[in-house]
């Protein structure tokens, strides 16, 4: 492509954007509405998914030790473990505490001195992992299950189960309700764009004459179509963080201690996501519209 | 006759090549000497509508370089199916077509937008876009084509020049007249230097001043080199310009004559 052509094409787009704004209008509504609503799906989320992580961050993991082995090899146990880049801290738990941390009632004093005496104490000893924010849990598990000395573990894996299908879920109806509103809105810019086109059949009948090449009749609808998206997605990226930055404040003034999970990393990434998804349904939209354009470019009906 | 035809043109500068950025005489008279004697030829050409009407029946013909057709016939004769073949916008359901060498019968929809940029069409009903001035609306056929800003202006000063509008250059179509909106049509389908000039009753809206005017420009463009072809009803036209009428009735040539009359009965 020529740069008199690129040059011809936006002056063109942006010339009918002008005469047909209304049209112009309905695209780039329909194509920001639907992304602020992808957008909210794609947001809460990553919000849960973020309060998951940062749940799973904040776990104690506590492993149990088989019977047989003695403190100094769960002290030496809990050294190595402490060089693992997941583990943040370690405390070793001797059978002893561990039964007098379950037994700290006064009312319980006798029932330990009798029931687990020296000699006499089933508990096992167990470290209590810490893990480091940010790090994965289920790397550590799994490097903790094959480790000999180690008996069993727990972290409160129900209500971990729980979320992380809650999440799950909510990624797929995001991805749904994204596919749904993505062919919406594609079906929507398919109808406007198809719309111009017979409005401006004359103008395609005379660029075919003069001897336009397809691709040529097609170059000011796609430079439509993209600035369209773009616009449309800006939109959707100002009034989805707006919106998003205005929920944050209500939710820190009526929950204390609450901060917001997502970075702005992630909010950038996801800015870009839904700025790609604009330019890309406005092309499409465009493309599937313009794909017959010769059926629009017949000087004049069938006739002898 | 072709390398003298070839010269003429050279001369008087009518056949650029529509690339402009590689222009190149030697080009064009290679191009013109590698032309067989028929700028245009149909042979056995048929055209059978899906609705089974014949519009065209068995149809051959040749056209010479620097030839004034005039197509004649009752309405219904199949004259604008004819026109419509010599630029793609149909094609044959038999025989063969070809324009300026190449048989277009079978060339792929991909390169009939290069065809149509060595022909100049005009039509009855003016097509000129009406939010677009004169001037615009003449550069529509440079465009297409990726030709630069500056190469645009001159030509378009040229073309409307030849057709003595360029004062009006910054007007749109509905401040001109009927005559006048022809004469833009005009300037746009000679702007690329065209080898041939198709036209469909271009004089049909105008009254028989204007029609005169209009087929005076016509004379000049042809006089230059440009095959002309046109399809009219305009029998004074025909009657006094005397020249080759080719009749078209019931899709079948009834009549092809140098220096013709209207009379097709």
């Amino acid at each position: 492509m020529s740069l008199a052509n690129l040059s011809f094409f936006v002056n063109e787009a942006g010339t009918n954007m002008k005469r047909s704004a209304m049209m112009a209008f309905i695209t780039i509504s329909t194509i920001s509405i639907a992304l602020v609503m992808m957008g909210a799906f794609l947001l809460a989320t990553m919000n849960l998914e973020s309060f998951l992580q940062q749940m799973q961050s904040e776990a104690l993991v506590t492993a149990y030790l088989k019977s047989g082995f003695a403190i100094t090899d769960a002290k030496t146990l809990s050294l190595r473990l402490t060089s693992w880049e997941e583990v943040e801290d370690i405390e070793v738990v001797t059978p002893d505490q561990a039964a007098r941390e379950l037994f700290s009632s006064p009312d319980d004093q006798q029932l330990l001195k009798i029931g687990f005496g020296e000699g006499n104490n089933p508990l096992p000893t167990t470290l209590r992992i810490k893990i480091k924010s940010g790090s994965i849990l289920e790397s550590l598990l799994q490097k903790l299950k094959i480790e000999p000395m180690i008996d069993n573990i727990s972290y409160g894996e129900d209500l971990f189960q729980q979320f992380h299908g809650m999440s799950q879920l909510l990624w797929l109806i995001s991805l749904v309700i994204v596919i749904l509103l993505g062919l919406a809105s594609l079906f929507i810019v398919y109808n406007t764009v198809r719309l111009t086109l017979f409005m401006r059949r004359e103008e395609i009948v005379i660029m075919k004459l003069v001897g336009a090449t397809n691709w040529f009749v097609r170059g000011p609808f796609l430079v439509e179509g993209f600035i369209q998206g773009l616009v449309g997605s800006f939109l959707a990226i100002v009034v989805l963080f707006s919106a998003y930055r205005f929920m944050l404040a209500k939710l820190a003034e009526l929950i204390p201690f609450f901060t917001a999970n997502i970075g702005f990393e992630q909010l950038f990434k996801l800015s870009a996501k839904l700025l790609m998804m604009g330019i890309v349904l406005g092309i499409s939209g465009s493309l599937l519209s313009l794909r017959d354009i010769s059926k629009f470019s017949k000087s004049s009906p069938e006739g002898v | 006759m072709l390398p003298e035809l070839a010269n003429f043109c050279l001369q008087n500068s009518l056949f650029a090549i529509n690339d402009y950025n590689c222009y190149n005489p030697t080009k064009v008279l290679n191009r013109l000497a590698k032309h067989t004697d028929n700028m245009i030829e149909l042979q056995s050409v048929t055209r059978i509508f899906p609705n089974g009407v014949r519009a065209l029946n068995n149809i051959s013909l040749i056209i010479n370089p620097g030839d004034f057709v005039f197509l004649v016939g009752p309405s219904g004769a199949g004259k604008s199916t004819f026109l419509r073949m010599l630029f793609r916008e149909d094609t044959p359901t038999e025989g063969k077509i070809i324009v300026d060498g190449k048989d277009i019968t079978l060339m792929p929809e991909s390169r009939v937008p290069y065809l149509r940029r060595n022909l100049g069409i005009v039509l009855q009903d003016f097509q000129l876009l009406k939010r677009r001035t004169v001037a615009e609306n003449v550069a529509f056929g440079l465009r297409v084509i990726g030709a630069s800003a500056a190469e645009i202006s001159n030509r378009v000063q040229e073309a409307l020049e030849q057709v003595g509008l360029s004062h009006k250059r910054r007007m749109f179509p509905t401040e001109l007249s009927g005559g006048e909106q022809q004469r833009v049509c005009i300037a746009r389908a000679i702007v690329n230097n065209p080898l041939i000039l198709i036209t469909d009753e271009p004089t049909g809206n105008l009254d028989p001043m204007i029609s005169q005017e209009i087929m005076q420009l016509f004379l000049e463009i042809n006089s230059r080199g440009t095959t002309i072809i046109m399809a009219t009803h305009n029998h004074n036209l025909v009657n006094k310009l005397r020249k080759r009428v080719v009749a078209l009735v019931d899709g079948q040539i009834i009549k092809d004559e140098l220096g013709g009359t209207y009379a097709y009965e």
